[in-house]
């Protein structure tokens, strides 16, 4: 049986239990009221007392009721548990307020209410300033219901003075279970409070496992982030080895052939070959550009200055003029406009492919097509080149296909006579699309 | 656990649904004002029509009243109504106003049944308590608190067998006369007639230290019942003047029915007596052998004669949801002047307003009781009325009259000596009250 059934259990009990004390005592108590009246011993009866005592019916009713609401406001207050300070001490109050009505209808007789009550308020209690208050608040209570201290002073008249009315075998029967329900109550008292202060105690113990878990689990956050530290950093390293890739290699990749063409032409035509010279030139610098681009991890130049439709056909028209090869270049996309990091892809992409088809197939014609199919944006490139049978992944190809990741692209290549290259890019489109 | 709740709330429910069809019940029965009292005399004398003049009471009550309605329970007897009274107070069907029984006003008042009647007094401009005879108005008293109103009252008169005394050439005493006067009459009358050799005609019966502290002007208690004043010399006068009276007789225990047949020239009467055995029928029936008046008590040395009052109250219930109506009927009992004259006609007792003892009616009442010549001075009622002593009030007054009573009772037999014996008393007495 689970604790909390345990508790609700023993709090059961406890009603039940003080229900029948309640009966016992303000039905003897009636009870003997209507004895001493058929024996005609009223007059002697009331010239021992120091107060009328309150009429039969009332004494029942008055005693019966207010335990009931009592009763009803405990549960209330197991209800409304989280409903705030304000409702837990009003409940508080009046639940002290029938308790010591309860009690002064019962004159004072039983005071084992008082234990329901208190342990109504243990459960209630939050804080140690409420803890202070609690403890006056219980002594102040079992001080006014005992009778021993205060019956004298509210003129009780003793459960004994209404017992007289019985024989005394009825009434050391009537004591007998009466005291049998006083220790009952004690005993279920004492049992829920075990209870309650074991759940206290479970409780803490679990918030002290709690945050042994949260320290371990602070401990690996922290070893995580010096983990994630190194992984950027290598992931950095990989980023400048992709751009030195990106912007030397292709510049590189351009003045080689270059030179390699003017070398062929110098003595054919001089002029020719200054003109080649020149844009081999251009073509340098723009590497140096992008070197210097790279290292401040800033986007390529042209994408910072153009738009990634004139980037692209002034990097082509860079490329084609250094190599010498025929680049045709198709965009059907209208406006080619995406979010930066598209843009990036896109254009390094296209770059990369372009490098490529010069540099592994010595191609001389190479055509570009973007456009849109099943909503994502795919770059076609193929060239007249070499191709290839079986495929080496490099450098090259392998950046195209982590940077194409990144935006969950893919890329498909292949070609026996020339080389084509596939890449689709998922693009968040955007209004203007 | 939902189930607690639920049972409670309905038994609740069924409770109040309980509750509130008794009241509506109660209230469909309208404005009901509950009348106590004993059948019978209250001054234990025979009598014709002991409702009589409160019905009449009632009835005008309920005619100034509209819809009002004044019940009682009918045929409790005197002795049967401390204990009927007890257990309607244990039941709490106690009447909104009751007969409080003899003695029992601070009892009654300590265990609060009885309402305070100041606030009512207060509230009612109206209502003086100067109508009333100081002793009546002070023996409803408890505390400088007024809990109960005087309805009637017997003051004790002295009876004087007129017949003896003219056959002894002894005039009737005067209304000035003295414990001397009393105590040479006395004298003179006891003495053997058939010359048995025993005495068989005496000057007074039944005359006790009781009357003789009265007579006097003693004091025995303190007003709260705190401290007792038997050692007072007033009282030791009191004792001496009884026991001497008691030597007259040398030693001869006077019985009633000596008194009866006409031996005894004196003897203490109550008012109501007088009242019962003085007009017809009774008067045949009664001390039919010889001419009989009263007079006032004689006076001690140091008293003006004053006799002990009587009182019958009558409260009103702290818990009588009337409060209002049971004021109005308590004073139509108690305040209103046509009731309390018919007490003069219909009762055996005195009423307890002054105005009703000074109207005219009081002597054409004693007149008419009365044919011939013994007509009772209605001045010295007055007088007496005026003057008279109640009983002190306290709860344990009967129990240490009691202890007293005994006490001097040996005393005047002469077991103890006067001034040791009072004082012993007096330090006993008030170690008894103070318990």
């Amino acid at each position: 049986m689970s604790r909390e059934k345990i508790i609700t259990n023993l709090q059961q009990a406890v009603y039940i239990l003080n229900f029948a004390a309640v009966c016992l005592v303000a039905g003897s108590m009636s009870m003997g009221i209507f004895r001493i009246v058929d024996a005609m011993e009223a007059e002697m009866f009331l010239s021992l007392l120091k107060v009328r005592p309150w009429n039969p019916r009332t004494i029942i009713i008055t005693s019966i009721a207010g335990y009931l609401c009592l009763v009803l406001l405990s549960c209330a207050g197991q209800l409304w548990e989280h409903r705030g300070r304000y409702m837990r001490v009003m409940i508080t109050l009046g639940e002290m307020v029938l308790c010591i009505w309860t009690t002064v209808a019962l004159n004072m007789n039983y005071n084992g209410l008082v234990l329901l009550v208190v342990a109504d308020m243990v459960r209630g209690q939050k804080g140690s300033r409420q803890k202070l208050i609690l403890g006056i608040a219980i002594v102040g209570l079992y001080t006014i219901v005992n009778y021993n201290l205060t019956g004298a002073c509210f003129n009780m008249i003793p459960w004994e003075s209404f017992l007289t009315a019985y024989s005394a075998s009825t009434q050391a029967f009537l004591k007998g279970i009466l005291s049998v329900f006083s220790s009952m109550n004690l005993v279920l008292f004492i049992l829920y409070m075990t209870m309650l202060i074991q759940g206290e105690y479970r409780e803490r113990e679990r918030i002290q496992n709690l945050n042994e878990q949260l320290e371990e689990a602070n401990r690996k956050l922290k070893e995580y982030a010096a983990e994630a530290e190194r992984n950027a950093e290598t992931r950095e390293r990989n980023r400048l080895a992709r751009e030195i890739h990106d912007t030397l290699g292709h510049a590189l990749t351009g003045i080689v052939a270059g030179i390699d063409a003017s070398l062929t032409m110098m003595d054919i035509s001089p002029e020719a070959t200054r003109q080649q010279l020149v844009k081999i030139g251009e073509v340098a610098r723009q590497g140096m550009t992008d070197v210097r681009r790279s290292v401040s991890k800033l986007r390529p130049d042209a994408l910072e200055k153009l738009d990634l439709e004139d980037a692209l056909v002034k990097m082509l028209k860079d490329a084609g003029a250094a190599s010498g090869a025929d680049i045709r270049f198709h965009n059907q996309v209208k406006p080619l406009k995406f979010h930066e990091d598209e843009e990036e892809v896109v254009y390094r992409v296209v770059q990369e492919a372009a490098t490529n088809a010069i540099r592994h197939g010595h191609a001389d014609e190479i055509a570009i097509t973007i456009s849109k199919e099943e909503g994502r944006l795919t770059i076609e490139v193929h060239d007249n080149g070499i191709g290839c049978g079986q495929v080496e992944e490099g450098f090259g190809l392998k950046h195209m296909k982590e940077r194409l990741s990144l935006l969950e692209g893919t890329l498909e290549y292949g070609g026996r006579e020339g080389f084509y290259i596939i890449a689709r890019i998922p693009i968040r489109w955007g209004e203007e699309h | 656990m939902l189930w607690i709740p639920a049972m409670v709330g309905w038994i609740l429910l069924a409770m109040a649904a309980g509750c509130a069809a008794e009241h509506f019940r109660g209230k469909s029965r309208g404005t009901v004002i509950y009348f106590g009292m004993n059948a019978g005399s209250y001054w234990d004398v025979p009598t014709g029509s002991c409702y009589e003049v409160i019905d009449t009471a009632i009835r005008r009550f309920e005619e100034k009243h509209p819809g009002v309605r004044v019940e009682y329970t009918s045929g409790i007897l005197k002795e049967d109504y401390p204990e009927w009274l007890a257990e309607q107070i244990l039941l709490g069907k106690e009447p909104d106003v009751f007969m409080i029984p003899a003695g029992e006003l601070d009892t009654l008042a300590s265990l609060g049944v009885l309402k305070n009647l100041e606030t009512l007094m207060d509230k009612d401009r109206g209502f003086e308590s100067e109508a009333y005879y100081p002793a009546a108005w002070r023996y409803g008293n408890i505390r400088d608190t007024q809990y109960a109103l005087p309805y009637e009252s017997v003051p004790t008169l002295m009876f004087v067998n007129k017949t003896l005394l003219d056959k002894e050439g002894i005039d009737m005493p005067g209304e000035d006369w003295t414990w001397e006067d009393f105590l040479a009459i006395c004298r003179s009358v006891t003495r053997d007639t058939d010359g048995d050799g025993v005495i068989d005609q005496f000057g007074c019966y039944d005359y006790g230290w009781k009357e003789a502290v009265n007579s006097n002007g003693a004091k025995l208690f303190e007003k709260d019942g705190t401290v007792s004043y038997f050692a007072d010399s007033r009282v030791e006068s009191a004792v001496r003047f009884v026991k001497e009276l008691n030597g007259v007789n040398e030693g001869y225990a006077v019985t009633a029915r000596e008194f009866d047949q006409g031996k005894v020239a004196f003897r203490p009467f109550a008012f109501s007596e007088y009242r019962t055995y003085k007009p017809y029928p009774w008067r045949i029936k009664k001390y039919s052998d010889f001419e009989w008046d009263c007079v006032k008590l004689p006076a001690g040395p140091d008293g003006m004669g004053q006799s002990g009052l009587d009182i019958l109250l009558m409260g009103i219930s702290s818990r009588s949801s009337q409060e209002k109506l049971a004021w109005e009927f308590i004073k139509e009992l108690c305040y209103e002047e046509e009731t309390q004259l018919h007490l003069l006609e219909a009762s055996q007792g005195m009423p307890v307003l002054r105005s009703a003892v000074e109207s005219p009616q009081l002597k054409q009442v004693l007149g008419n009781d009365i044919p011939g010549n013994g007509n009772m001075d209605v001045e010295v009622i007055r007088q007496v009325m005026e003057e008279a002593r109640e009983a002190p009030n306290f709860r344990r007054y009967t129990s240490v009259m009691n202890r007293a009573d005994s006490e001097i009772s040996a005393i005047i037999s002469g077991e103890r000596s006067i001034d040791s014996g009072l004082l012993k008393l007096q330090r006993e007495i008030n170690s008894l009250l103070r318990q």
